[in-house]
């Protein structure tokens, strides 16, 4: 085991370096430069020349690439060029924090209410609560989250004033984003842990426990949940990424400085050191989480072995 | 067997909260970080605060890198020039007492207020506005804002391209609290422009003992204006507070001010219903619900969206095409019905409401240059097809914000009404469609431009450049009207340049065609009286304000 | 007195072994998917669901000519119209006819649906299958790919599509293959992972099975389950990615419109004018209650264990 996370942790190193190299060059391609057009070309030669001098932006790409490397590995993540000789990381650690703090309260709640639902659904299967789950997981994935949220904001916020309506002030105000987040989260999850659960829950061994006596909670629990979880840890990886990255529609409609406006804004602003801040940011957390959910595939189901090759066995 | 499995499980699950805890204890840091400003957002507007927002973020609070909207709001609010904007848009003596002009017009002195401090407790001089311009006329300046002092300082553009000296720039500290300038021409708006943030003094020892963290955080500045920057976070907006050391704090009545970032109009009107906010402008579909509510009212802005067509492209470079395409567009339609938001038609390129000869606006001087009529542009699109032997396809750029996708779709479907034409969208991200423009590379685009000043040379001059951007248009008559206005030492004769050169443009040439003039609807609480909001430069003006 | 048989060599013909007729299945050998079908047929939510969507598809071909009304037709007398007897749906912004829209709008998400459901299940089963079975170094390199296409953000490649291929519906399912199938590929990954150990593909090895037909007989009917589900959550997150390609300009141009398009615009007047959000909202929240329903029989139609 300790072999072989020191191995998936070189290789993250080499994956993040391969995303890190591809994104810069490709994102020097975009339309555009990081200045306003309208005004960089009302700026005088000079001032464009020492302008571009300071952020360094006369070099040739490779040398810009070599350098930003370097200043990489030193702690550097450069200034920002959309929120002038704002420090990058100072930029980006701003805005983690409410972005996280909702998408950790939007995963414990999906994830709580997700295999509760579930469970039950499958275990009732073809019951009132079953057919509940599946009116809960179809309107959690095909109604937008921009929308929920917008509809959250105007009852629960407006109409009857229990919670703030918008802006980051409080504990309360990162409510109503987490509810409007979660229902995505609660519906995949519900519907994955039914669907598994009804494969394994028809398995022999589960006959076997129930035949045995064990009672109905404890087949449940140590046999039929643990068989089942699988797919839920598989999409729940991506899930803790994209939600603790934050949600752009839902920091807009709940006006919170999260991270998921600043990357979309950073990119439609060619703002180069922050799309690369927050790409190293995103991609070391995606890749570490995947390495996470890997282990626990084995520790969950101990017939899953990852570290030696599938042909042989 | 089974420790190793729950030792595995747990090493797992601590490594699941070692992840999410990263995330918690950044949330945790960052909102002690915000404590301040969380006590101050919880007061309502009725406690002595106004709460306004913009839809983005504070981009910069150093005012040679400032050139948007949201940043000029704050600026102006805890920074002053020599001139302030008064209720009436109007240039009024703010740190200046007074000026005096000389008979040349070239010499304007201006005398500074006794008294003045910033809010450390300096003394706020002549030197100041000395060190600031030129600050704005060096190289360091990034707001592309330079030429609105280079154009008109004498050696300003010399002292910009390394070719003279400071001490010959023709802005001089004659005493602590006398400031001379020298103009190169005549300029009848100076005192207009005085209004605006480049203008605005800085204190030399202050800012360079701040360095490179100069205007970074509130605690990096200093102020000299009615207020002061409490907090400031270009994400969340920003906190003003009364600035006791203001010479006019008396006239001052509103002792705070929130300054939020509320990127979704609904948002907005739902933060405002439930008392978040003392205002907030409507998107043209609350329009009609709230027209006829006591706490509704619009205003239009000094910027004008216009139609750009290229004119090296082969099927617009056909002048017949672009009257044709320019009279087939019924702008009162899309003012009123598709906008409402108090958007105004566009009449010609120079906004209603733009200073004229003093007496009367420019737009009154040179009434409808752009109009609609379905059977001349009927007319003039089969002279063009004839002339280019067959109907041609077009298509239109725009950029994707939804007002803009808006305007586009609706002059899609008047094209296709009144030419029978199907003209194609090609909506792009703002940069993407930049760069398709000033590669020369579209044949007609949705753009705009708001004024910086109050007066129609803030428009006139774009389109003497010939650059692709502006169309690639190069006329010699155009030129020369132009270049005479700005040397013109007669107003009346300035002015008539001015006007020709507009008719030029948009109507004989027809190198742009004017859609509308962006307006807002907004509703104000009943209790805030006289919140100003400008129609060019800085928007919003707090200092006149009042509560109920 | 016991008699004597005499039991002579004459009495025993040899048998003649048929070797069809040993092997012989007497019950009428199906593919998985004609006895998938079989008992798709059985399940009477699933039928009704699936008639739902031939209607809901029908429709979409010929709803628009049912209506007086172009989708692109303005009325600017009759803008935000509510719904009444001339237009069923309403008039938006411009006074186009939403019933027109919408159907039009639905041709062009049924469309994405498809594609996007396409490339899950070519790309993203196959990928994932075979980064499982092979496993080690294969399924290392596989999953770091995986990695490095997720960790590059989307934004940024869908920007520079948008420069270089016109804007337009097969920009879009360009857009969506680059990484639509990820989560797909880990899913069947992990439950193939969880498989391929068992019994039952242990003895076909041992049978001497190659690994094509192990992936398509025996781990991917098993993972049958999660990729319907999955499927249905790709399926939407395309619809709207879709919207929100065409809000930045590398899908639809105006006046065409999709239900994510109209979604988006309805969101946008939601309080004044809740029609607009409506409408095309039930269509979507219908297609996917269908779509879910009938990916639910088809899973227990499909799955090998399921059979009785």
């Amino acid at each position: 085991m300790f072999k072989y996370i020191c191995k998936r942790i070189v290789y993250l190193l080499i994956t993040l370096l391969i995303i890190v190299t591809t994104t810069f060059f490709l994102m020097k391609q975009l339309p555009g430069t990081p200045f306003d057009a309208e005004r960089f070309n009302l700026l005088s030669a000079a001032q464009q020349a020492q302008f571009l001098e300071k952020y360094g932006l006369n070099d040739p790409v490779i040398v810009q690439y070599g350098k930003y490397i370097g200043n990489v590995f030193r702690g550097d993540f450069g200034t920002s060029f959309f929120y002038t000789g704002q420090p990058v990381s100072g930029v980006i650690m701003g805005r983690i924090g409410p972005s996280a703090l909702i998408g950790l309260q939007a995963i414990l709640i999906g994830l709580s209410v997700g295999l509760i639902l579930g469970i039950i659904a499958a275990w009732r299967h073809n019951s009132g609560i079953d057919y509940f789950t599946m009116v809960v997981a179809v309107l959690g994935v095909s109604v937008p989250n921009f929308v929920a949220a917008a509809l959250l904001q105007y009852y629960v916020g407006l109409k009857w004033g229990v919670l703030p309506v918008a802006f980051w002030q409080s504990w309360k105000s990162s409510i109503l984003p987490s509810v409007a987040l979660s229902f995505g989260v609660t519906a995949m999850i519900a519907r994955f842990m039914r669907t598994e659960m009804l494969d394994v829950l028809e398995q022999d061994y589960i006959v076997t426990a129930r035949a045995k006596g064990l009672n109905q909670f404890k087949v449940l629990m140590r046999h039929a949940v643990r068989n089942s979880i699988i797919p839920v840890v598989t999409i729940l990886g991506p899930i803790v990424v994209n939600l603790l990255t934050g949600s752009l529609a839902v920091e807009n409609i709940y006006s919170i400085p999260g991270i998921g406006s600043l990357f979309v804004d950073s990119i439609k602003t060619n703002d180069y050191s922050t799309i690369m801040g927050i790409t190293i940011f995103y991609s070391a957390f995606y890749i570490f989480v995947v390495m996470v959910v890997d282990i626990l595939y084995s520790v969950i189901d101990p017939r899953i072995r990852l570290a030696s090759g599938g042909k042989g066995e | 067997m089974k420790k190793s499995k729950l030792l595995a499980l747990i090493l797992a699950a601590s490594m699941v909260l070692a992840t999410s805890g990263c995330g918690f204890t950044g949330t945790a840091s960052s909102t002690a970080a915000s404590g301040p400003a969380q006590s101050e957002s919880t007061t309502k507007t009725s406690d002595g605060t106004i709460t306004v927002y913009d839809t983005n973020e504070i981009r910069t609070m150093v005012q040679w890198a400032a050139s948007d909207n949201n940043s000029f709001t704050i600026l102006n609010n805890v920074s002053e020039g020599l001139y302030r904007l008064n209720e009436k848009h109007e240039p009024e003596p703010a740190l200046a007492e007074s000026y005096k002009v000389s008979d040349d017009k070239l010499t304007y002195t201006f005398t500074l207020r006794d008294g003045l401090k910033w809010s450390n407790g300096t003394a706020l001089t002549a030197k100041d506005f000395v060190f600031s311009w030129l600050k704005q006329m060096s190289t360091d300046a990034t707001n592309g804002y330079s030429f609105i002092m280079t154009d008109y300082i004498v050696n300003g553009a010399e002292y910009l391209d390394n070719k003279a000296k400071a001490e010959d720039v023709g802005i001089k500290a004659l005493d602590d609290k006398t400031l001379e300038v020298k103009l190169k021409q005549p300029t009848p708006y100076f005192v207009r422009l005085t209004v605006l943030p480049m203008f605005f003094p800085l204190n030399e020892e202050y800012v360079k003992s701040q360095g490179a963290n100069y205007g970074l955080k509130a605690d990096n500045m200093i102020y000299c204006g009615p207020y002061t920057l409490a907090t400031y976070d270009p994400a969340s907006g920003s906190t003003l507070k009364k600035n006791d050391s203001y010479w006019d704090a008396a006239n001052v009545k509103v002792s705070n001010v929130n300054v939020r970032i509320i990127k979704e109009q609904a948002t907005a009107l739902n933060a405002y219903k439930s008392g978040e906010l003392s205002r907030v402008t409507l998107s043209s579909s609350d329009v009609p619900a709230m027209k006829s509510n006591a706490e509704f009212s619009s205003t239009s802005e000094f910027r004008t969206t216009y139609l750009q067509f290229n004119t090296t492209d082969k099927v617009v470079s056909n002048k017949n095409i672009r009257l044709a395409l320019g009279y087939a567009m019924d702008r009162k339609t899309l003012a009123d019905v598709i906008l409402a938001d108090g958007s105004a038609p566009a009449t010609g390129l120079i906004a209603n409401g733009m200073f004229g000869d003093g007496s009367k606006t420019f737009r009154e001087l040179n009434s409808d240059i752009t109009t609609f009529d379905a059977a001349k542009a009927k007319e003039y699109w089969e002279k063009g097809v004839k002339e280019l032997g067959s109907a041609p396809a077009i298509t239109l750029l725009t950029e994707d914000d939804s007002v803009t996708k808006t305007v586009a779709t609706y002059i899609q479907g008047e094209f296709k009404k009144n030419l029978g034409i199907d003209v194609k969208i090609d909506s792009k991200t703002k940069k993407a469609k930049n760069q398709l423009m000033d590669d020369n590379n579209y044949q007609m685009a949705i753009t705009a431009w708001g004024a910086d000043y109050d007066d129609a040379m803030t428009y006139m001059d774009l389109w003497t450049n010939g650059t692709p951007y502006r169309g690639n248009y190069k006329s010699e008559t155009y030129n020369s009207l132009i270049a005479d206005a700005k040397k013109q030492t007669d107003d009346a004769k300035r002015l008539q340049d001015m006007l020709t050169a507009e008719k030029t443009l948009v109507a004989d040439d027809a190198v742009v065609s004017p859609l509308f003039y962006r307006g807002f609807a907004y509703l104000t609480k009943p209790n805030v009286v006289n919140l100003v909001t400008h129609p060019f430069g800085p928007p919003i003006e707090f200092k006149y304000a009042s509560l109920k | 007195m016991a008699q004597k048989t005499e039991i002579s060599q004459e009495l025993f013909t040899k048998a003649v072994v048929d070797k069809d007729e040993r092997e012989h299945i007497a019950r009428p050998n199906l593919t998985a998917f004609q006895d998938g079908w079989l008992r798709l047929k059985k399940n009477k939510a699933a039928v009704v669901s699936l008639a739902i969507l031939v209607v809901i598809i029908l429709l979409a071909v010929f709803g628009p000519i049912f209506s007086k009304y172009t989708f692109y037709d303005t009325d600017y007398l009759h803008t935000y119209n509510g719904p009444s007897a001339t237009h069923l749906f309403g008039t938006d912004q411009f006074g186009r006819d939403q019933w027109a829209r919408i159907w039009q709008g639905t041709r062009i998400s049924l469309l994405i649906a498809v594609a996007a459901a396409f490339i899950d299940l070519f790309i993203g089963v196959t990928f994932g299958a075979v980064s499982a079975l092979f496993g080690g170094k294969v399924d290392a390199v596989m999953q770091r790919i995986i990695e490095i296409l997720v960790g590059i953000p989307q934004l940024i490649i869908v920007i520079l599509l948008m420069m270089v291929m016109p804007a337009g519906i097969w920009t879009i399912v360009v857009a969506l293959s680059i990484t639509g199938w990820v989560n797909m590929a880990r899913l069947v990954r992990a439950q193939i992972l969880k498989l391929k150990n068992q019994e039952f593909v242990l003895a076909a090895r041992v049978l001497g099975t190659g690994n094509r037909e192990i992936i398509l007989k025996h781990l991917i009917p098993n993972t049958v389950g999660v990729i319907v589900i999955n499927a249905m959550f790709t399926i939407p997150s395309a619809i709207f990615t879709e919207a929100f390609l065409s809000f930045i300009g590398i899908g639809l141009a105006e006046p065409q419109a999709s239900l994510g398009v109209l979604i988006n615009n309805g969101y946008q007047v939601l309080q004044n004018f809740p029609f607009l959000l409506i409408f095309p909202a039930v269509v979507i929240v219908l297609i996917m209650v269908c779509f879910s329903i009938l990916g639910d029989g088809l899973r227990d139609a499909l799955d090998p264990r399921m059979r009785q």
